[in-house]
């Protein structure tokens, strides 16, 4: 009875002893797996700048349309309509008008220009100041600039409050120029369809990648692997070290990559300031933000993880002791 | 502890490596297990370590039915049989320690464990001088001796060796038998396939003879007779 007692305890023990040194054992082996990259310097730096190279390649054209988007929005938020009023319509009628228009939900503010300010502002921009005098009444309308709000904005809620703008009896014409904003959104979306699908085929390129360089490296540990199945290791023990390989690729890759976009980054950064500088604009190209790197290397290590994983799935399994 | 009834073993092809092969070996028996060449003592040692699985009949190691096991269980299975090969399997680029200890790290043996375990198993076959050297550096008989070593640092209830002393002067071969006895002793269930009458007939041991993959001896050696056949 107190042998079988006694047993039980160290059963226990042993499985208590085994769960606490399983993280350790994790660590080894992830060491150990860094060590074996190590050996095959050549192999390992390979594979990191190819892995490194097709992770850059969506992450800049991530870049582009994050920064193109950002000139989208400001453009978005900067579209206005413009109402010219019936020249019959009269001062208290137009105040009535702006305060009825304010009232809009979808209307974040209106500007009143009179028939006078405009000639003014026309005489300054038109360069016919002089001609102008000649004029005996003012042909110019009085105008309402209606800044929609943001939900507004967006190229069918603009016409919409546009439609509904034009039914009111004091408005003579009102003016929405989107063509140019739904041309820049068709565009926007076609890159951003175009990115996807690229960044797919990389995917796809990074998983493959790693799930070869893994199948090699299987290979050409096919003897040891028969022998320490032959000694009782599980296909786990045995894919471990296989996978953390796939980890560190990931993790190395993504730092990679990660540098590289960051340093086009700051190489056409310059270019773009320079240029926009022409138009009187102070656009930054924005790089990628902390929280976009780290995102970019754990993708990475997902892919790595995912392509070595398929690779010791397959192969291992495969591999059977051989007494001779 | 071993029990084969009326095992066949047909290879891919339609060779037919083992025909009606039964017997039993009892928990702490040693026995040697003889044949000429592809006669089907690989193959029936391959059966019991389940890297084959018989065509036909029953395998049953330690009461329980090897055709029963599933692929996940059988590494577990595997950790219960020492096994000892001519060709030594080691791994090349480890250590005789790494070698040694690799059973228990795949056990998950805590470190402090493994340094003594692999001590007292180097030790008894003396080796114990020569834990930081690789295998290239290690004559024949000391990389049996590390095959060895690594077969019982886990201490498993079954040895089962296959030509251990195939590349062995008859010396070296006595004293990798004495080792074998020595662990017989302790109560291992010791199974040797070997084509070394000399040195079955001077250990006296229960003796399997195969020839042709049917069981054609069953009983003690003396000379180059069997007594008791079966």
């Amino acid at each position: 009875m107190s042998n079988i007692h006694s047993s039980g305890l160290k059963a226990r023990s042993s499985l208590l002893t085994r769960i606490l040194t399983l993280p350790i054992r994790h660590v080894q082996q992830a060491i150990g797996s860094l060590g074996n990259l190590w050996r095959t310097p050549f192999t390992t730096v390979m594979t990191i700048f190819v892995l490194g190279v097709s992770l850059a390649l969506p992450a800049t054209l991530h870049l582009f349309v994050k920064n193109a988007q950002q000139v989208s929005e400001k453009w978005d938020s900067a579209a206005q309509i413009t109402l010219f009023l019936k020249l019959s319509t009269s001062e208290k009628s137009t105040q009535n008008l702006i305060k009825r228009i304010s009232l809009y939900n979808e209307v974040a503010e209106v500007r009143y220009i009179s028939a006078e300010q405009a000639l003014k502002e026309f005489k300054i921009l038109s360069g016919f100041g002089q001609s102008l005098e000649y004029l005996e009444t003012n042909p110019l309308p009085a105008t309402l600039l209606v800044t929609p709000t943001q939900r507004a904005s967006q190229a069918q809620a603009a016409n919409a409050l546009l439609a509904k703008l034009n039914k009111e009896r004091e408005v003579d014409q009102g003016k929405l120029d989107l063509e140019w904003l739904t041309r820049l959104d068709a565009i926007a979306r076609l890159i951003e369809d175009i990115v996807l699908g690229v960044a797919l085929l990389l995917c796809l390129s990074v998983v493959l990648i790693v799930g070869n360089t893994i199948r090699l490296a299987i290979l050409n540990e096919k003897d040891a692997i028969a022998i320490m199945k032959l000694v009782g290791a599980t296909d786990s023990f045995i894919q471990r070290p296989f996978l953390y390989s796939g980890i560190w690729y990931g993790i190395f890759g993504g730092i990679l990559s990660c540098i590289a976009v960051t340093l086009l980054a700051w190489y056409l950064g310059y270019a773009i300031s320079d240029l926009t500088a022409l138009y009187q604009s102070n656009f930054q190209l924005q790089g990628l933000t902390g929280s976009e790197a780290l995102m970019l290397i754990a993708f990475a290590v997902v892919l790595s993880l995912l392509g070595s994983y398929i690779s010791v799935s397959q192969h291992i399994k495969a591999i059977e002791p051989n007494a001779d | 502890m071993i029990n084969f009834n009326k095992v066949n073993k047909t290879y891919p092809g339609g060779f037919l490596a083992l025909k009606q092969v039964s017997f039993s070996l009892a928990s702490g028996e040693m026995a040697f297990l003889t044949g000429h060449s592809g006669a089907g003592k690989s193959t029936l040692l391959k059966l019991i370590s389940l890297m084959e699985k018989p065509s036909s009949g029953s395998i049953q190691v330690n009461h329980t039915e090897l055709a029963d096991i599933k692929y996940k269980q059988v590494p577990y299975v595997r950790r219960g049989i020492g096994m000892i090969f001519q060709s030594h399997n080691l791994l090349k680029d480890r250590t005789v320690f790494d070698n040694v200890a690799l059973p228990l790290i795949i056990e998950g043996v805590s470190h402090k464990e493994i340094k003594k375990r692999v001590a007292t198993a180097l030790d008894k076959v003396h080796l114990a001088a020569k834990l930081k050297c690789y295998p290239h550096m290690l004559s024949g008989g000391e990389q049996q001796r590390v095959g060895i070593a690594r077969a019982i640092v886990n201490k498993p209830p079954i040895l089962l060796a296959d030509e251990p002393t195939g590349n062995l002067d008859p010396k070296l071969s006595l004293d990798i038998i004495r080792l074998f006895e020595e662990f017989n002793a302790a109560g291992v269930t010791v199974l040797i396939a070997t084509h070394d009458l000399g040195l079955i007939a001077r250990m006296k041991y229960r003796t399997l003879t195969l020839k042709e993959g049917t069981m054609i001896n069953d009983g003690i050696v003396d000379g180059l007779q069997v007594q008791g056949g079966s």
